[in-house]
């Protein structure tokens, strides 16, 4: 407070322009700038951006052309999936939420694939009327579950001790690390149906799904085995001599403790691999991305780009926040030290 | 033992045999793997005013998107059993090669090298919209001739024939330019109102849509001069007959209705017409209730029929997406039947 009031009165401010002329002249005219900027943007948001090209076609943002009349599942999934994430968040856990919290996210996949693709008592929907938000989310928790286990055996299968498997595992990774992504893409859309017979078809989304999952589970690998090498190796000598077989030492002692090491990278590989899903919208899949560029001829709606883009910004903008946030929850969770405290406290 | 093994060698062989006639029989032609799926495959761009873009319940709709409509009515006999796959300038031949697609109705130029076998080996169906490339400026550039363009900066959308005659006219003016090249058109025309390029260049058709979306449309000029012909057509892999035959003759039928004033409301009063009188022969044969037009085509006898009453004839296809009363109003001009003065002609159903 003090602070403030010596900067703010008249006589050190006359004193800052006689003392320091060019270090205030340039402050100013930084400020204005940041005032003029500052008001454009204000103006355009409020004056001239016209918005009815975001609130018209909210439906088609969500779930793209899925059939209108089924709209609900993939509503209900992404509203439920909102609503755990709050929960998540928010709610201090006890007892049974405790305990039932992890399992209820890993059922979210499979439930929100049933009620996009239709299974017991729901009318099949075929994955090419899948689009706009739902569709986002689908590809990118479908790669990442595949990605996530197959990484981890990717990362254990380097530091293996059979030259084999060590070696295959490690060309595996760096031969998908030195290729692009949208290679990768271009290979599974547009190559793959070139060696299959007519007949043969793979749907176009499952080809999207695996070929984000191949090329996310070499970055995973790389992450996971950051997390291994943390691990002192006394720990495994210690293991050994209590008479753990490897098995027992991989999954009892290494995994626990390389996965909690390594959830700030894997984070990062989560929100980059929502953001690389827009990379689809060049291969036809109408996902979020995809479908804003479609509304854009529309029309009706032609030259509105920026209301789009700034709509879909913040769109991504609220969930990749919230899986960083969801993420550092789950790291607090898992926080040794804080167990530590807890434990003292019960002891004393 | 060996009696087994003999056994084995010739149900092997038989199998072997049966698979390879099952083969080549799907090889022989695309037609047959669309009717047996039930669906047709299409290749649009998903962003093209007026040709195809997504409506705002989520459907595809335009003039590219209608004459896919018309071929599943054609092939399948539902205007709706299409499955519509939007595709970027780069990637469409790619997609038709590899069989992702069953046909190509984007938007896309028919010229020589996209044809020849030598080339991206494709067989092309009538022309359905005749356009050529021209140039917009701001009016307050003063500028009306290409001549004046020396020197600026022009936007432009990569990977089309548009880079292309760009390109060709400025050297044979012997005139340097720089180009900013854009993805797809919408970026284009975002280039320009935001003042990165002095001028933009894409077919006319597009240039007028675009201008007439703009919030001052006054204040921009098409130039007069076109540069090139861009007669857009729906392509389909070549080496095909039956599919390219098949997909010729679709467009003829649109043609040719409008020809003899057949439309979406009076098809079945026409129909009836030419079942009670005998004397109308070629009216007869082109709904399909004499002769076997449709069969030497692999398609339904009455496969006009089917046709017209799921998207009417070209013309009605044309008033609803690009005439006076849509939004992306572009005249008429080439694209009227050669009746009217126009280059649309069909050659007799017989």
């Amino acid at each position: 407070m003090k602070f403030i009031k010596k900067n703010l009165n008249l006589f050190s401010l006359k004193r800052w322009i006689r003392n320091k002329p060019v270090d205030f002249i340039v402050t100013m005219f930084l400020m204005l700038l940041i005032l003029w900027v500052a008001t454009l943007i204000v103006s355009w948001f409020i004056l001239e951006a016209n918005w009815n090209v975001v609130s018209d076609n909210l439906d088609l943002y969500a779930i793209g052309s899925y059939p209108a009349d089924q709209k609900w599942r993939p509503m209900i999934w992404m509203l439920s999936l909102s609503t755990l994430t709050i929960i998540t968040l928010t709610w201090r856990r006890k007892g049974i939420l405790q305990k039932s919290l992890p399992w209820i996210w890993i059922l979210m996949l499979p439930s929100g694939l049933v009620l996009m693709a239709g299974g017991p008592g729901l009318i099949p929907v075929a994955s090419h009327k899948w689009g706009g938000l739902a569709l986002t989310l689908i590809l990118a928790l479908s790669s990442a579950f595949i990605a996530m286990p197959l990484g981890i055996l990717l990362a254990l299968g380097r530091r293996s001790k059979l030259a084999i498997i060590k070696y295959s595992c490690g060309i595996y990774i760096d031969s998908m690390r030195s290729v692009p992504l949208i290679a990768i893409l271009f290979f599974g859309q547009l190559l793959i149906p070139l060696f299959l017979p007519v007949e043969f078809d793979i749907n176009r989304v499952v080809r999207a799904i695996l070929a984000f999952a191949v090329f996310a589970a070499a970055y995973v690998a790389e992450d996971v085995r950051g997390g291994l090498q943390a691990i002192p190796k006394t720990q495994v000598e210690a293991a050994e001599a209590l008479g753990l077989n490897p098995k027992q030492i991989a999954i009892l002692i290494m995994l626990p403790q390389a996965l909690r090491t390594a959830i700030p990278a894997l984070t990062n590989q989560a929100i980059g691999l929502l953001q690389n899903t827009s990379l689809m919208a060049i291969l036809g899949l109408v996902e979020l991305l995809g479908i804003s560029r479609s509304l854009l001829a529309n029309p009706n709606f032609m030259g509105r780009y920026l209301e789009v883009y700034v709509w879909i910004a913040a769109v991504y903008w609220l969930i990749c926040t919230s899986m960083a946030l969801l993420a550092r929850r789950l790291e607090q969770e898992l926080d040794p030290n804080i167990l530590t405290i807890k434990s003292n406290e019960i002891s004393n | 033992m060996t009696k087994r093994l003999i056994y084995g060698l010739i149900s092997l062989s038989v199998l072997l045999a049966g698979c390879a006639t099952i083969d080549t029989a799907s090889k022989n032609s695309r037609l047959d793997v669309i009717k047996n799926r039930g669906v047709l495959r299409c290749g649009v761009s998903g962003k093209i005013p007026g040709f195809s873009f997504l409506d705002g319940d989520g459907q595809y709709k335009g003039l590219d998107v209608d004459i896919c409509k018309a071929m599943a009515a054609a092939f399948i006999g539902d205007p709706t059993k299409v499955q519509y796959r939007p595709l970027t300038a780069p990637e469409r031949f790619t997609a038709l090669k590899t069989g992702e697609i069953d046909l190509l109705s984007r938007n896309t130029t028919f010229n020589l090298s996209r044809d020849a076998y030598q080339g991206n080996g494709l067989t092309f169906a009538p022309i359905v919209f005749h356009d050529g490339q021209g140039f917009m400026v701001k009016k307050q550039s003063r500028i009306e001739k290409i001549n004046q363009l020396k020197n600026s900066d022009i936007c432009v959308g990569s990977g089309t024939t548009t880079e292309q005659n760009l390109n060709d006219e400025f050297q044979r003016l012997g005139m340097a330019y720089r180009p900013i090249k854009y993805q797809d058109l919408n970026q284009v025309i975002a280039g320009y109102l935001q003042g990165r390029c002095k001028a933009m260049t894409s077919d006319k058709s597009q240039l007028a849509a675009a201008r007439s979306s703009f919030s001052n449309p006054n204040e921009h000029l098409i130039l007069n001069k076109t540069i090139s012909k861009e007669p857009l057509a729906p392509a389909s892999i070549g080496g095909d007959q039956r599919l390219s035959d098949a997909m010729r003759w679709v467009i003829f039928a649109l043609f040719r209705a409008e020809e003899l004033g057949i439309n979406q409301n009076n098809i079945y009063e026409k129909l009836n017409e030419a079942k009670t009188n005998q004397n109308l022969s070629s009216l007869r044969r082109f709904l399909g209730v004499d002769g076997e037009i449709g069969q030497k085509l692999g398609l339904p006898n009455d496969f006009v029929v089917r046709i017209i009453r799921s998207t009417g004839n070209y013309a009605e296809i044309y008033e609803r997406h690009l005439g006076p009363n849509s939004n992306v109003h572009i005249p008429r001009g080439q694209n009227n039947s050669y009746l009217n003065g126009g280059l649309l002609i069909s050659p007799p159903f017989k």
